[in-house]
This record gives structure tokens, C-alpha cells and sequence, in this order.
């Protein structure tokens, strides 16, 4: 708050939540706005609201569409760099997880590793902003698909779900839920198995029991890529 | 079985995981409704493509972020649009210091609300929010709507009604508050 007459302002933080959306608050009460939003669910359930209404001043704006060009720039933006922005986001340390990987491959090429059996796979899945840390472990061996959840709390009334994305182009397939208790083991089909390797797997927060749709609805926790490790 | 609604949010999940036939299927879905809005609020063709390109890119970047909340997906989707297209007409602004149009009660006219329904816009809020707009005096209403769709200011609210910016943030707020006491009736 930035003078006295700001403390007579009506309204409190209901008002702010308007004037949030609106773009509306000044700077220092941005940030107080946004550190109670944090941990304030109705003021969430708030903001979301007067979200859906505002947006309907659009309803009456007739669709324009977008030159052709956009959606390629978008996508250049996007998908011409050899990693997505999420996985840079929530993965910083991926490239070291690729440079495993490309290590484990030339090792292989060289014959510096003359091994023929399939390797075991690993995902690091963490989201830092809840504290979680979770890793994934495909073992060839027995076939299972293994999550183990090393920290992070698993809110009660809801489930973790695990899905896999065989390839930036398919729609990820739900694998199934991490136990809460002990380590997740999940045997795993051939069809399945194959796709494994290079695989992306990802943890969403679901309602209890998982999806209903077959869909995540969200939120994703966290991404990671399977690769070989020689470390562990 | 399966809604216009829920279709987009399998589309925002799946961009969620990475997947990228999701994400143009969704730009195809909804760039045009979003190139609109954007339009409405630079008034400018280049600025509005710019700001379309942020939208997609944060689309992309924040999907797993985005929460199934009971509303229309379509609201995440041009709450996006409309901050983004904001930050830019906010920017311009305060490169060419652009003059506010007056806002004078004695020419407003009650808003006549919305044109025909949208087909991925839930209907129940813009009916409930063009109800208790027109609740509110004209200029008031006038101040909101120019809030949210030209990103205007307090300071540019003061301007615009030569009242003292502390006197309009007062009604603005509790015009807000009647809204807020309308639309939760």
C-alpha cells in the first residue's frame, strides 16, 4: 500500500481480485496481491470468475482469421529449437540427461559397450514449486515400469497419474497411478515396451482414482525423457 | 458425447505432454476468435500478429498449468489473448502517450450487451455480466469495459473522466463490488 488514503479503499481483496484481472493494480500491490493469491483458494476460485465474466466483453468480437504466416513463425518459435520451452522450464537439467544419452549411444557405436541386452531407462520427474521429486525406471528385464517418489507430499484427495508420450506427434497414453505408499510398479505390455526408449513421461494431478476421460485434465507436474544412465 | 468445451481441453492437456498435432489442431480451432480480440484491442494488424504469436507461445509454454475450473477453456484461452494484446497496447501507449477519449455521463446509453452468442463462450456469463453491468451507472460500466478491453489505466480513467485518480479508483472499486455482488446472486 502505497499512502493512507489507500487503506479507506472498499472492498479488500475481493475488489483487488477485479482490479487483478483488470490489470488494474499498482506495482506494490501486484506483488502483495499475487503473494495472497498464492496461498488464498477463494480468492483463486475469485480471480477465475471474474475471469469467465470479463472474457464475455469478447463474445461479441467476430473471428478474424490470422494470416497463414503466423502459425509458422509460432511453430519456428516454438519447435525450431531442438528443445520445447516446458521441458526448459521444468527440466533445466535435461541436456545433461541428452548428453547421457548420446554418450550411452556412442559408447555403443564404438564398441566400447558391446552389451546386446536392453538397457534400463530412467526419468528424473520433479516439480520444484511443490517440493516433488520423483524418478522413473523402466526395467527390460521383468518389463515393469517403475516410479518411486523420493520427496514432495501426495495430497490426499487426489491421484498422480502417469502417462506416456511415445513421440512429440502421438497423444500421450495413461500408464497408470502412483502408489502412495512404496515404490509404483507397473508391468508393462510389449506394444508398450517398445515405444519406451526416447519416450517422454509425464505426471498430471488428477481427481482420485485418475482421468475419467483417458485425458489429462491437469495439472502436468512434471516431464521427463527416458534414457539410459551408467551411473546408478 | 464428446463437447465443443471438452474437445478443447483434451487439446490444452495433450499440449500439456508435448504434443504438437494438438497444438496446431487447437491454433486451427482458435487463433481466429484470438486474432479477433486481439485486433479489438491494438486496432493494429502487425501489433495484433506480434501479440497473437505470444499467445501461442505461452499457450504452449503454461498448458500444464492450466487447471479444468468448471468455466469455459475458452476463458484461459482470451484471458491470454487479451493480457497479452494489453502488454502491447500498453507499451505503444507510453511510446506515443495517446490521448484518452473523454468518458462524459451525460452521452453514455446503456451498453446494448453482446451480439450473437459465440459458439465456445459460455452463454450464462456474458448473460449474467451484461445483466449487472447495465446495473451500474453508464460511466462506471464505461470505465470497466475500458478497463478490460483497452487495458486503460487509473491514471488514464482519471484522464478520461477529469476526476482525481483516488476518486476513481473509489467508485471504480466499489463498482467492482457490485458487480461481484450481482453476478454471485
Amino acid at each position: 500500500m502505497s499512502g493512507p488514503e489507500d487503506t479507506d479503499l472498499p472492498g479488500g481483496w475481493e475488489a483487488a481480485a477485479a482490479e487483478y484481472v483488470l490489470g488494474l493494480l499498482p506495482e506494490d500491490e501486484l506483488r502483495a496481491f499475487e503473494a495472497q493469491l498464492g496461498q488464498d483458494q477463494a480468492l483463486q476460485q475469485d480471480v477465475e470468475a471474474w475471469e469467465a465474466y470479463f472474457a464475455a466483453f469478447t463474445d461479441d468480437i467476430k473471428e478474424v482469421a490470422p494470416p497463414p504466416q503466423i502459425l509458422r513463425r509460432t511453430e519456428a518459435q516454438l519447435f525450431g529449437k531442438p528443445r520445447a520451452p516446458l521441458w526448459q522450464q521444468i527440466l533445466p537439467y535435461f541436456l545433461g540427461a541428452v548428453a547421457a544419452a548420446a554418450i550411452a549411444w556412442m559408447a555403443m557405436f564404438g564398441g566400447l559397450l558391446q552389451s546386446s541386452d536392453e538397457p534400463d531407462l530412467w526419468a528424473d520427474l520433479e516439480t520444484p514449486s511443490r517440493g516433488l521429486v520423483m524418478l522413473a525406471h523402466y526395467a527390460p528385464d521383468s518389463q515393469t515400469f517403475m516410479v518411486r517418489r523420493d520427496a514432495g507430499d501426495y495430497p490426499e484427495d487426489r491421484s498422480f497419474e502417469i502417462w506416456l508420450i511415445a513421440d512429440p506427434d502421438s497423444a500421450p497414453v495413461s500408464i497408470g497411478l502412483v502408489d502412495r505408499e512404496g515404490l509404483t510398479e507397473i508391468p508393462v505390455s510389449d506394444e508398450i515396451a517398445a515405444q519406451l526408449p526416447g519416450a517422454t513421461v509425464a505426471i498430471s494431478e488428477e481427481q482420485p482414482g485418475g482421468s475419467p476421460t483417458g485425458v489429462a485434465q491437469g495439472p502436468v507436474l512434471s516431464l521427463g525423457q527416458l534414457a539410459p544412465r551408467e551411473d546408478l | 458425447m464428446t463437447t465443443p468445451q471438452a474437445e478443447i481441453e483434451d487439446l490444452i492437456a495433450r499440449i500439456a505432454m508435448g504434443d504438437r498435432a494438438a497444438f496446431r489442431s487447437l491454433y486451427d480451432r482458435t487463433a481466429a476468435k484470438l486474432f479477433g480480440v486481439c485486433l479489438r484491442v491494438l486496432n493494429d494488424k502487425a501489433l495484433a500478429e506480434e501479440a497473437l504469436q505470444d499467445v501461442y507461445c505461452k499457450i504452449w509454454a503454461r498448458a500444464g498449468q492450466y487447471r479444468v475450473n468448471g468455466f469455459s477453456p475458452m476463458t484461459w484461452l482470451i484471458t491470454l489473448a487479451r493480457n497479452a494484446a494489453i502488454d502491447r497496447r500498453r507499451k505503444r501507449d507510453a511510446s506515443e502517450r495517446r490521448k484518452q477519449d473523454p468518458i462524459d455521463a451525460a452521452e453514455m446509453i446503456a451498453d446494448p450487451g453482446p451480439g450473437p452468442a459465440q459458439q465456445l463462450q459460455s452463454r450464462a456469463e456474458a448473460e449474467a455480466l451484461f445483466g449487472c453491468m447495465a446495473e451500474l451507472p453508464p460511466e462506471r460500466a464505461e470505465m470497466v469495459r475500458r478497463a478490460y478491453l483497452e487495458g486503460a489505466t487509473y491514471n488514464e480513467l482519471s484522464d478520461a473522466t477529469g476526476v482525481k485518480l483516488n476518486t476513481v479508483r473509489t467508485w471504480l472499486r466499489r463498482s467492482l463490488m457490485q458487480l461481484r455482488e450481482c453476478l454471485s446472486r
